[in-house]
């Protein structure tokens, strides 16, 4: 019944093949598709780091999160940031400032508390657009951030008269600390105190002076070179025994605000919880919850010395800091807190108290990531390795068509054909996952396709090995057709399973480049897999049926024993 | 020649392969024995990504070791490697170094750049922390071992577990050989090298079990006479899938051999030429061992069975039976086939009619061929 169906339509799977191979294509072509190069084929920089200890993946994924704002912000076109196990691949196509990306990806991001010495809104641009910034600004933090200065509590003074300092910034944002349980009608209003704090700057000069004379940080680590004073501190450099000039930003990265910040007295480790709430009054706010054991510290380290406006915290607001960002300053209006009792407040809008929630839980990193391996590929020697990668492949390709051609005559010619399909659909399955996955096509990659080009022809050599023994015992070249797939298909199945369960594991269980040829060689074997089946197997069936090359079997490249001695099967 | 290519291609020889065996299995041996020693006398010349340090690629026509060497002598890192590689428009010197810290490096790739007269954007740089090798290279055998596990399993499954015995001393003997190959000779292992060794584990693989498939085949027809001993079945399988393995091996080297000739040796590309060196080898090798190791580790086994030694025994009294022509028939298409059910459910109705015995055609040719 088969071959009764077969002479009818035996072709029809070859050509839904080619069919689906050919629309596909030329869906992925109008879609503007084309293959994601990676790095090695493009240039630009590659940094995999890995956590120092044992992390988990809710964890790494936050770091990848936090990682690929950092990228955003550097307006790398398609970065590639991916987990693989416990290490986590970061590339950068195009990227060719080495020291920034690796700064970027590096450092670790640490949620931490640390109380407001002054603010102002704007960025410290808007303000200090007319002074002579690039003596003092520019000129020494590149050579003296490392040594420590001693403190020069005029220069902050100065710093803070001309820039208008102004403790504002919450009065604005209208947000506050305030325990659930009462918070007392005792605290004053934030605005009193800044009204007097911002007709007076030396309020605020006051502050800064107290710091650096009354309240010397220990190991002189606390105090700031004065040129930091001017410029935002960078993220390399956010040391948190140290104070630091950190700004807070809009959804477009613009500086909303600019603070002056103390040591942290806390990091994300002491929360426990913290959860978004809509209360009666149709107010967002925040509940945090600190852990037990560290309650006692937050009170005395954060909630009393803001509260009573000491030194350390002369606007009374405590600062949450996640990655060097500001992301909120509320004013502290209690001196102790219960660990549970904890809201923030202040004209939220559902997203924000949201997102702040969510930074308050994973925002603190427990875990650093170390720099495992750099690479950074220029875009010459990318294109040459695609160039050299693409030249040999067709010159490789044009000698094994030769070459198959030569042995095989028209079933050779099968086999191109096949390869082509699966070729075909392979470009597909590249593009594919190149615009949507974001997964790139490395120079790895490439070898493991190459790799697999070996197993697609593979596949029809064995079959034709088996269809020209069967043709040399006497069978008819159709009945041998028809007989020996069977025999040659198990094989085929047999061998390429094997070579993707390799290939499986090798995906799953390493990192880096073998990952990449792993990927395309499984693709790869699948992809023969149809392409033996759905396009070889009737081709070659319908092949066999012409009475053409019933009459002249040798132009299939087979030839009978009985026929062997006049001619020969090899050239 | 011709007649040898013939003979080859022919599917009636009956080259005895369990001669080649012992010369063939010997020659591995030593040469296995030459690599493990290499290899552990030697060592690995283990590259940048398993030992740490910094990697400076400097495209360049004309700057000699000697003068990076110079240019290095300043930075401190006059204790650095330096290679050329490619050459033409893709020569490049590679300086390695255990440079740690970022300024050093900065620095070198500062002052290389100005000796080449280039932008210091076109170096390429890559560094790899202390431990990072170490990861990766447990990362690797932990895969490779899982590796071996599944796929003996599977091949146990498929076939039989005297075969997945078989291929897996195939597998090993190309690997270590491969390895040993590296040592010997002091070239540099990169993740690149370590992909093409799986390469070749995946070749020798699909080698090795197209072979063993005949095998399995043919011991159920030919075998179920109980006239043939199982090695000649062996003997018999390689016989008709030597030109099989032959082809399959010319179409894997071809592409491969022009990213070796045309990639990296005209072109230059040194991510290639890493590549496509060891690939060459490993292929060349892994036909070898599909032929050479895992057939006679199999047969061993398989003839301590009290089956194939009874066989044995009964044969050698008589005196041995060649089967190729005289009981082979047109074997494959009478073979049970599992996983083919579909295509193969038309064709076993009528396989077994031409099928088995002797038909007077197929030894006529060998006469023939012989006398040429």
């Amino acid at each position: 019944m088969m071959r009764g169906r077969m002479k009818r339509s035996g072709l029809r799977p070859m050509w839904v093949m080619v069919v689906l191979t050919v629309g596909l294509l030329a869906g992925v072509l109008a879609a503007g598709w084309s293959p994601k190069l990676g790095l090695d084929l493009e240039g630009g920089f590659a940094v995999t780091l890995q956590p120092i200890e044992e992390a988990s993946s809710d964890v790494l994924d936050q770091s990848i999160e936090v990682i690929r704002s950092r990228v955003d912000a550097l307006g790398v076109a398609e970065p590639e940031i991916t987990r693989q196990g416990s290490t986590i691949e970061v590339s950068l196509p195009g990227v060719t400032d080495r020291d920034r990306a690796r700064e970027l990806v590096g450092q670790t991001a640490e949620l931490r508390f640390r109380p407001v010495l002054s603010s102002f809104p704007g960025s410290l641009e808007d303000l200090l657009g007319d002074l002579p910034e690039g003596d003092d600004g520019a000129g020494t933090d590149a050579g003296d951030d490392a040594e420590e200065e001693t403190d020069d509590g005029a220069e902050v003074t100065d710093t803070t008269d001309t820039t208008e300092v102004t403790d504002g910034g919450d009065a604005a944002e209208d947000e506050a600390v305030e325990g659930q349980a009462g918070a007392g009608p005792a605290t004053p209003f934030q605005d009193e105190t800044t009204t007097t704090a911002d007709g007076d700057t030396t309020t605020t000069t006051e502050a800064a002076d107290d710091d650096g004379a009354e309240d010397p940080a220990p190991d002189g680590e606390g105090e700031q070179d004065p040129a930091d004073a001017f410029r935002l501190t960078p993220r390399e450099e956010d040391d948190p025994d140290a104070e630091v000039t950190l700004a807070e930003y809009d959804d477009d990265g613009n500086v909303v605000y600019t603070y002056q910040l103390g040591p942290a007295v806390a990091t994300g480790r002491i929360v426990a919880d913290a959860r978004a709430e809509l209360l009666l009054t149709g107010e967002w706010v925040v509940n945090l919850e600190i852990k037990g054991s560290d309650i006692g510290e937050f009170n005395a380290r954060a909630a009393a010395p803001c509260f009573a406006r000491e030194p350390t915290c002369p606007t009374g607001q405590l600062a949450i800091v996640l990655d060097s960002r500001v992301v909120m300053a509320p004013n502290i209006q209690q001196p102790s807190y219960q660990r549970d009792q904890i809201s923030i407040s202040g004209s939220l809008s559902e997203r924000e108290a949201k997102d702040l929630a969510l930074v308050l839980r994973y925002g603190s990193l427990p875990v650093a990531l170390e720099i495992q391996q750099t690479r950074e590929v220029s875009a010459t020697l990318g294109s040459d390795s695609l160039r050299a990668g693409i030249v040999s492949g067709l010159v490789g390709l044009l000698l094994l068509s030769i070459y198959m051609i030569a042995y095989y005559r028209v079933l050779g010619l099968v086999a191109i054909a096949s390869l082509a399909v699966s070729g075909g659909l392979m470009w597909v399955v590249i593009a594919w996952m190149g615009e949507t996955r974001n997964l790139a096509l490395t120079l790895a990659g490439v070898t493991g396709i190459i790799v697999s080009i070996g197993v697609a022809v593979d596949s029809n050599v064995v079959y034709y090995e088996n269809l020209k023994e069967e043709v040399w015992r006497g069978r008819t070249p159709r009945a041998a057709a028809q007989s020996s797939f069977g025999s040659a298909f198990g094989t085929i199945v047999k061998a390429n399973v094997a070579t993707l369960i390799g290939a499986v594991l090798l995906y799953l269980l390493t990192v880096g480049s073998v990952r990449g040829f792993a990927l395309f060689l499984g693709i790869g074997t699948v992809l023969d897999m149809f392409a033996s089946y759905y396009f070889m197997r009737p081709l070659v069936l319908w092949l066999v049926r012409r009475p053409r090359f019933l009459e002249r079997p040798r132009l299939l490249g087979v030839t009978t024993a009985a026929a062997a001695p006049q001619g020969g099967a090899t050239p | 020649m011709r007649t040898f290519l013939r003979r080859l291609t022919s599917f009636d020889d009956d080259f005895d392969f369990r001669r080649v065996w012992r010369v063939g299995t010997t020659i591995s041996v030593i040469v296995f024995l030459i690599s493990g020693a290499g290899l552990l006398v030697r060592g690995l010349n283990l590259g940048l990504d398993f030992e740490g340090g910094t990697a400076w690629d400097v495209p360049t026509a004309d700057l000699s070791v000697e003068e990076v060497r110079d240019v290095l002598r300043p930075e401190g890192q006059q204790g650095a490697k330096i290679q050329v590689i490619g050459r033409g428009d893709n020569r490049t010197v590679r300086v390695q170094s255990d440079a740690e810290d970022v300024e050093t490096q900065n620095a070198v790739s500062e002052a290389l750049a100005e000796a080449a007269g280039i932008d210091v954007v076109d170096i390429s740089v890559s560094t790899v922390g202390p431990s990072w090798g170490e990861h990766l290279t447990d990362k690797a055998v932990r895969a490779l071992i899982w590796f071996f596990i599944a796929v003996s399993l599977y091949i146990a499954w498929r076939l039989e577990w005297k075969m997945a015995v078989g291929a897996l001393a195939s597998v090993v003997h190309d690997l270590v050989i491969c390895v040993g190959f590296y040592a010997l000779f002091g070239i540099e292992v990169t993740p690149a090298t370590v992909i093409a060794f799986l390469t070749i584990l995946g070749y020798s693989l699909y080698d090795t079990i197209v072979v063993f498939d005949r095998m399995q085949d043919n011991a159920a027809t030919v075998g179920a006479t109980g006239k043939v001993t199982y090695s000649s079945i062996a003997s018999l399988s390689l016989n008709q899938v030597l030109m099989r393995s032959l082809n399959a091996t010319i179409s894997s080297l071809l592409p491969v051999v022009a990213m070796l000739v045309v990639g990296s040796a005209i072109m230059g590309a040194v991510a290639l030429q890493e590549f496509a060196l060891a690939l060459t080898v490993g292929i060349a090798v892994g036909a070898f061992s599909s032929i050479l190791i895992a057939p006679p580790v199999t047969v061993w086994l398989k003839e301590r069975e009290p089956r194939w030694a009874q066989v044995r025994a009964r044969v050698s009294a008589r005196g041995e039976v060649i089967p190729a022509a005289a009981t082979a028939g047109p074997v494959p298409s009478a073979a049970a086939e599992v996983d083919a059910d579909r295509p193969a459910t038309p064709k076993r109705t009528v396989a077994p009619g031409p099928a088995p015995s002797g038909r007077p055609i197929p030894p006529r040719p060998r006469k023939k061929g012989k006398r040429r």
